[in-house]
C-alpha cells in the first residue's frame, strides 16, 4: 500500500544512486547468451530498439530535404529519356546516389502533384497528347530509380560522376591532395561498406598495407546496362532478343573491363607515388640491409671462431705427433744400441768358439774330420743363440778336450736335429697346402679324401630325389637325412651336400654308371645280409640293421618289443636293472641288451637333432 | 540440432544427449547409464568402464582410475603426491609430469593422464554417437568449480583428442542448476541456491546466486577425503571384521581380498539406498572361504554416522563464511551418486527444514543432463573464445526498494529491483495505493547488503481520483549499464504519469 503525499511535496530527487559493479557469472543458461550477443553487437537494449531509432533517424532526415526544381523539365524530349538526369528530373540533383528510397518517393509524390497533366489541364495549360509529353519523362524518372536494378544501372553511369584518374605529375606534388577525393569518390563502387580512407603521411604500415590489398581486390557493382544500344524489349522475336542480348553483353563486358583498368591504374598510380609506401620500402631496405649486416658479421665472427678452433686442434695434433715421433726416434735407438751389443757378443763368443776349437784341432784325429767338424761349428756359431753358445763356450773353457767334445757333438746334433725338423715340418706344410689345394679344387673324384664313399653317394641320389626341388630348406634337409643315414659317421653340412651333389651333376655319364653298378652291388650284398629281417621291419629298424651290419646278430621286432616292455617295467632305480631286463628278454644276454638300449637312444637322439634342426632353419 | 553433455567425475562419467528440445542421459554398451572412469591396459587393448572395473582385482596394477586427480597436474604438485600414493599404478615422473607405468606388454609403457582421459572420453563419444546415430561431436564438459586454467586446458585437449568438439566448459554446480531450470526465467528476483554434490571422492558444496537467468557462485568448499569411496570403505572394514569373527582370518592384509571384499560392499550399499537390508556374498574371499553377510540399513547408517557429520558438517560453515543463513537458500539441489544414501537426505533435510531439496532426476545424471542442455543453446551459434568463459557483467549494487504501509500502518519496502541484476535490466511492477486517496507518494530507496535504506528520489502523483477500489500505479524501473536508475509511474485510469531519473555516481 503505498503511502499518501503529503502537501507542497513534489517529484524530488535526492542523491545519486549507487554506481554498478562488475561480477564474474557462470557462462551458462539462455539469458546470458541474450546478454552476451547484445554486448557484441553493442547494442544498450534490445535490436528491436535499435532498428526504430534508425528508422526515426531517417525521418528526421526527411524534414530536411528540400526540392530543387529542374529548369529544363517542360523542354525535355521523352524519346530522349535515356539521356535525361533522373536525379534532377525528380529535384534531387544534390542528393543523386545518396537519396533513400523514401526520398525519392516523396520527391515524385511532391513533382507529380505539380506536372501532372490532369492538374496542369486544370490550370488551364495546352497539353500534348500522347507519349509525348514531358511528364512520360518523370514516369521513366521514377521508374528507373524506385527499381534497384534499373537505379543501380543508372548510378553506374551518372553523367556526373568524374572518371578522372590524376596522373604521376600531378601526384608527386601533393599526393594527400590529389589522390584522397579521387578514392573517395571512387569509393562509391564499393559492394563492400567501411572503405578503407588513404589516411596521412602518420598511418601505420598496417592501415597502408590494408589500404591498398582493398583497393587493389576491389569489388565493384558498377555496371554498364544502361548503356546498352539495343533494348531487349523491342526485339520481335526470340533469335533476335539473343542476338541482342549477346550483343549487350559483349558491350557491358567491354566497359566493365575498362572499368576495372581504370580502378587499376588509379590504384597502380597512387602505389607508386605514395610517398609512404616509398618510406616502407626504404625502412624495410634499411632493415634488410642491417640484418643482411648482422647476419653476415655473425658469420664472419663464427668462422674466425671455427678458424681459430681447427688452428688451436691442428697444433695440439702437430705436438703430439712430434713427441711422439721423438719418443719412437729414442725408442728405435736404444733398440740399435742393444742390438749392436748382442751382435758383439754374438760376435764375441763365436770368435771365442772357433778359437777354442781350433784350439783343440776341431776334435778331430785327422784333416777330413777336422773340416767336418770346422763345417758343424759354423753351423753352430750360426745357429746357436747367445746364452747357449755362452754356456758352450763354458763348459769348452772349463772341461777337457773329451768333454768338450761331446758338448759340442751334442750341441752339433740337436742343431742338426731342430734342422731337420724345419725341413719335415715345411715338406708337411707343403703337402698340406697341396691337399687344400686338392680339396678346395672340387674334391675331384668320388673317393678323394673327403669321404665320399660309393654308399654315400648312393645315399644322396636318393635322398636328392627324395626331396625333390621346391622342398622346404631342401638342403639342410638332405643333409640331416644323409647324416641320420650314413654309415660313414661323417657330418656333412647343406653345403658339403650342395658341393657334392653339383659335382655328381658334371660327372660324365660313364661314372655315373660306375656308380650305379656299384650300387646295385651294394644292394644286392646287402639284401643278402638283411633279407630275414627286411619284411616285418619297421623305417627305425631298417637304419638299425644297416648300422648294426654284421657286428649283432639283428633284434626281431618280437624281441624289440619286449625289450620295449621289460625297460618299461623296470625303471632306471631298479637293482641289478639289466639283469632282469635281460631275463624278461629270450635269448639275447645283458650286453646285448645294454647296446640295444644305447643304440635305441642314440638314433632317437639324432632323429630329434635332424628335426630340430630342420624346424629352426626353416623358421628363419 | 543435437548436442553432447558430458560429465567426467574423479570415479565416474555420464553422457547425455540433446535432441528435440529435451536432454537425455544414454546408456553405454553395457546398458549402465554411468561408466566407471577406468581404464585397464592388456598388451593389447585398452578396456575403459565397467569391464576394467570387473578385471581390476586380477589387473589392478594396470588399471588407472581417478584420473581427473593428476590431469594437468605437475608431478610436483601435492595432489599427484596423494594420488600416487593411493593408486595401484605405477606413477612416474617424466619431464615434470605424471606418467603412469603400464606393464601389461612385453616391456613398460608410459602413458599420461590425458591419454587416459581421451580413452574414457573416447567411450563416451561412442556411447553418444550410437544413441543418436550421427557423428555429432559438439559437447559442452563440465569441470569443478575449482579447476584450474591449467587443469581445464588438458581436460579439454583431451576431449578434443578423442574427437569432441568443445563448445564450452562449464562448472559442475551451474550445470545442476540447469538441469532443475532453475532461475531460466529472467525476470524472476534474487534466489540463492545451495548444490551439495557428493560423489566418488570428492565432497563439494557451492552456493549460488541466480538473478535474471543468470548464475553467480557466491562461495564454494571442496573436500577430496570423503566420498562414496569412504562409505564403501567403512562398510567393507565392517565385513572384514565380520568375517574374522565367523572364519578367525584376518583378511586386512589380503590386498586381493579386500578388493573383493570392496566391490561387494560397494553392491551392497547400493542397494541398501532402496532397500532396508542388503546381502553382501563374496565367492572364496579367503582360502576359498565363501563369505556371505547381511548388513541392515540401519547397521550402515551406524558404521558411516561419523562420516555422514563429516560430509554435512561443510554446509553450515559455508553459509556462514558467504553470510547467510539457512533460511536465505531458496532451493537445495543434490548431485552426485552417493547424494541418494536416504540418510544424508534426511540430514540435509533438517539442515533446510523449509526448503525444496531438489532430487528427483537421478543425482548422479544431473550434471550431465544439465550440460547437454547447454550444449542444446550453443550448438550452432557462434561461440565465446575458450579465455572468455568467465563473462563479467555489470549488476546493480543494490536493492531498489519503494517504501510503502502494510495494513497496521508500519513501514514496509518492497523490493523492486534486487541487487546483483544484470544490467541493463527493467524490472515492471504493479503497485497499489489506497482508493481514497487523491494523492499518491512513491520513496525510492537503496539499500546496500544489510545497511539503513537510503533515500533516492520521492515521486508524487497528484489530483488522482478518488474511487471505492485501490488505485493501480503502473510501475516500471530501468536501470542501465553504469547504475542509473529510471522510473516511471502512470496511474492507468487518469493516464497521469510521473517520471524520475537518477543518475548514478561514479
Amino acid at each position: 500500500m503505498l503511502l499518501e503525499a503529503l502537501d507542497g511535496d513534489g517529484t524530488v530527487v535526492f542523491t545519486a544512486a549507487a554506481a554498478s559493479v562488475q561480477v564474474q557469472v557462470e557462462p551458462v543458461g539462455r539469458w546470458l547468451e541474450a546478454y552476451v550477443k547484445r554486448r557484441n553487437r553493442n547494442t544498450s537494449a534490445s535490436f528491436q530498439e535499435l532498428e526504430e531509432e534508425e528508422a526515426s533517424s531517417e525521418e528526421s532526415e526527411d524534414e530536411e530535404f528540400q526540392l530543387e526544381e529542374y529548369p529544363m523539365l517542360r523542354t525535355l524530349d521523352p524519346k530522349d529519356w535515356k539521356n535525361q538526369d533522373h536525379y534532377s528530373v525528380l529535384g534531387l540533383p544534390h542528393l543523386r546516389y545518396r537519396a533513400t528510397q523514401k526520398q525519392i518517393k516523396a520527391a515524385h509524390k511532391a513533382i507529380v502533384l505539380k506536372h501532372h497533366p490532369d492538374k496542369r489541364k486544370a490550370a488551364g495549360e495546352q497539353i500534348v497528347e500522347g507519349d509525348n509529353d514531358y511528364f512520360t519523362c518523370i514516369t521513366k524518372a521514377i521508374e528507373t530509380l524506385s527499381d534497384p536494378v534499373k537505379r543501380r544501372a543508372f548510378d553506374s553511369v551518372d553523367p556526373t560522376f568524374d572518371n578522372a584518374v590524376p596522373s604521376k605529375s600531378e601526384a608527386k606534388e601533393n599526393f594527400f591532395q590529389a589522390f584522397a577525393p579521387v578514392f573517395e569518390r571512387n569509393a562509391r563502387w564499393s559492394s563492400k561498406k567501411h572503405v578503407p580512407k588513404v589516411g596521412t603521411m602518420e598511418s601505420s604500415f598496417e592501415e597502408v598495407d590494408n589500404f591498398y590489398s582493398f583497393w587493389y581486390n576491389f569489388d565493384s557493382w558498377r555496371e554498364f546496362s544502361y548503356l546498352d544500344e539495343e533494348e531487349k524489349e523491342k526485339a520481335e522475336c526470340r533469335d533476335e532478343r539473343r542476338w541482342i542480348e549477346k550483343q549487350n553483353r559483349a558491350s557491358r563486358a567491354q566497359r566493365k573491363k575498362e572499368e576495372m583498368n581504370r580502378i587499376r591504374t588509379l590504384v597502380d598510380t597512387a602505389y607508386s607515388c605514395d610517398p609512404r609506401i616509398k618510406k616502407f620500402k626504404e625502412d624495410e631496405k634499411a632493415r634488410k640491409e642491417s640484418e643482411k649486416k648482422a647476419k653476415v658479421e655473425a658469420k664472419k665472427r663464427e668462422q674466425e671462431e671455427k678458424d681459430r678452433a681447427r688452428q688451436a686442434e691442428l697444433e695440439v695434433a702437430r705436438l703430439a705427433k712430434e713427441k711422439e715421433e721423438e719418443e719412437a726416434k729414442q725408442a728405435a735407438q736404444l733398440a740399435k744400441k742393444e742390438k749392436d751389443i748382442q751382435k758383439k757378443a754374438i760376435k764375441k763368443e763365436r770368435q771365442k768358439l772357433r778359437t777354442t776349437c781350433k784350439n783343440w784341432n776341431y776334435f778331430g784325429d785327422n784333416e777330413a774330420d777336422s773340416v767336418k767338424m770346422m763345417e758343424e761349428v759354423e753351423k753352430l756359431c750360426d745357429r746357436l743363440e747367445l746364452t747357449s753358445l755362452q754356456s758352450l763356450n763354458e763348459t769348452l773353457a772349463s772341461g777337457s778336450k773329451e768333454d768338450s767334445k761331446t758338448a759340442v757333438e751334442k750341441q752339433v746334433q740337436e742343431v742338426n736335429a731342430q734342422l731337420q725338423r724345419e725341413r719335415e715340418a715345411e715338406v708337411q706344410a707343403r703337402q698340406a697346402a697341396r691337399s687344400a689345394d686338392q680339396a678346395s679344387g672340387g674334391g675331384g673324384g668320388g673317393g678323394a679324401g673327403k669321404g665320399w664313399n660309393e654308399e654315400d653317394l648312393q645315399l644322396l641320389i636318393k635322398a636328392v630325389n627324395l626331396f625333390p626341388a621346391g622342398t622346404n630348406a631342401r638342403w639342410e634337409v638332405i643333409a640331416n637325412y644323409m647324416n641320420l643315414h650314413s654309415t660313414s659317421g661323417m657330418k656333412r653340412t647343406a653345403k658339403d651336400v650342395i658341393n657334392k651333389a653339383k659335382n655328381l651333376q658334371r660327372l660324365d655319364p660313364l661314372q655315373k654308371d660306375e656308380i650305379n653298378k656299384k650300387a646295385f652291388e651294394k644292394f644286392k650284398k646287402e639284401h643278402s645280409t638283411v633279407a630275414p629281417t627286411i619284411d616285418n621291419a619297421v623305417p627305425s629298424e631298417r637304419f638299425d640293421a644297416s648300422g648294426s651290419d654284421g657286428n649283432v646278430a639283428s633284434w626281431t621286432t618280437e624281441e624289440q618289443k619286449l625289450l620295449e616292455q621289460a625297460l618299461k617295467t623296470y625303471p632306471v632305480s631298479t637293482p641289478e636293472r639289466w639283469e632282469k631286463i635281460a631275463g624278461a628278454v629270450p635269448g639275447r644276454t645283458k650286453k646285448d641288451c645294454m647296446k640295444r638300449y644305447k643304440e635305441l637312444v642314440e638314433m632317437v637322439k639324432a632323429k630329434k637333432a635332424a628335426q630340430e634342426q630342420v624346424a629352426v632353419k626353416s623358421k628363419k | 540440432m543435437a548436442a553432447i553433455g558430458v560429465h567426467f567425475g574423479y570415479t565416474c562419467a555420464c553422457v547425455a544427449i540433446y535432441k528435440d528440445g529435451r536432454a537425455d542421459v544414454v546408456a553405454n554398451d553395457s546398458g549402465d547409464r554411468v561408466t566407471p572412469v577406468l581404464v585397464a591396459y592388456r598388451d593389447t587393448e585398452q578396456i575403459v568402464g565397467i569391464a576394467a572395473k570387473q578385471g581390476r582385482v586380477r589387473n589392478a596394477a594396470n588399471t588407472v582410475g581417478k584420473v581427473k586427480q593428476v590431469l594437468g597436474r605437475s608431478f610436483d604438485d601435492p595432489e599427484t603426491q596423494t594420488h600416487k600414493a593411493e593408486t595401484k599404478c605405477q606413477v612416474v615422473n617424466r619431464g615434470e609430469k605424471p606418467y603412469y607405468e603400464i606393464t601389461a606388454g612385453d616391456r613398460p609403457e608410459y602413458v599420461s593422464p590425458s591419454d587416459v582421459a581421451k580413452l574414457v572420453f573416447h567411450k563416451l563419444k561412442e556411447t553418444a554417437q550410437s544413441a543418436l546415430g550421427s557423428d555429432v561431436a559438439d559437447a559442452v564438459i563440465t569441470v569443478p568449480f575449482e579447476f584450474a586454467h591449467a587443469q581445464k586446458r588438458a581436460l579439454r585437449e583431451a576431449a578434443e583428442a578423442a574427437g569432441f568438439h568443445v563448445l564450452r566448459l562449464i562448472h559442475e554446480p551451474a550445470a545442476a542448476l540447469l538441469a532443475y531450470d532453475i532461475g531460466q526465467d529472467c525476470h524472476s528476483g534474487k534466489s540463492h541456491v545451495l548444490v551439495y554434490k557428493l560423489g566418488g571422492t570428492s565432497l563439494s558444496v557451492t552456493v549460488l546466486q541466480a538473478n535474471g537467468g543468470m548464475f553467480r557462485v557466491l562461495n564454494t568448499h571442496t573436500d577430496h577425503s570423503i566420498g562414496g569411496e569412504s562409505f564403501t570403505q567403512a562398510l567393507a572394514q565392517h565385513l572384514a571384521a565380520e568375517f574374522k569373527r565367523t572364519f578367525k582370518h584376518d583378511v586386512s592384509s589380503n590386498a586381493r581380498a579386500m578388493m573383493k571384499l570392496m566391490n561387494g560392499a560397494d553392491m551392497a550399499k547400493h542397494s541398501l539406498s532402496t532397500l532396508g537390508s542388503a546381502n553382501c556374498f563374496v565367492d572364496s574371499l579367503h582360502d576359498g572361504i565363501d563369505f556371505e553377510c547381511n548388513v541392515s540399513r540401519a547397521r550402515f547408517e551406524l558404521l558411516c554416522s561419523s562420516l555422514f557429520n563429516k560430509s554435512i558438517q561443510p554446509i553450515r560453515a559455508l553459509l556462514e563464511q558467504t553470510g547467510l543463513s539457512a533460511g536465505d537458500i531458496n532451493k537445495v539441489v543434490l548431485c552426485g551418486g552417493s547424494a541418494r544414501i536416504p540418510r544424508l537426505q534426511q540430514m540435509i533435510r533438517d539442515m533446510f527444514p523449509d526448503v525444496e531439496l531438489l532430487s528427483s532426476a537421478p543425482p548422479d545424471e544431473v550434471i550431465a543432463v544439465g550440460a547437454a542442455l547447454q550444449a542444446g543453446l550453443l550448438v550452432g551459434r557462434e561461440s565465446l573464445s575458450p579465455e572468455e568463459e568467465s563473462v563479467t557483467v555489470d549488476v546493480s549494487a543494490t536493492d531498489i526498494l519503494v517504501k510503502e504501509v502494510d495494513e497496521s500502518g508500519a513501514e514496509v519496502f518492497t523490493v523492486l529491483l534486487p541487487s546483483g541484476t544484470p544490467l541493463p535490466a527493467r524490472r515492471h511492477h504493479i503497485l497499489s495505493g489506497g482508493g481514497k486517496l487523491s494523492s499518491l507518494c512513491l520513496e525510492i530507496y537503496q539499500r546496500l547488503v544489510a545497511e539503513q535504506p537510503e533515500k533516492l528520489a520521492k515521486i508524487i502523483l497528484r489530483d488522482l481520483q478518488p474511487r471505492e477500489e485501490n488505485h493501480d500505479i503502473d510501475t516500471v524501473v530501468t536501470m542501465k549499464r553504469d547504475g542509473s536508475v529510471h522510473v516511471s509511474c502512470v496511474e492507468p485510469s487518469t493516464g497521469r504519469s510521473e517520471v524520475v531519473a537518477i543518475a548514478a555516481s561514479s
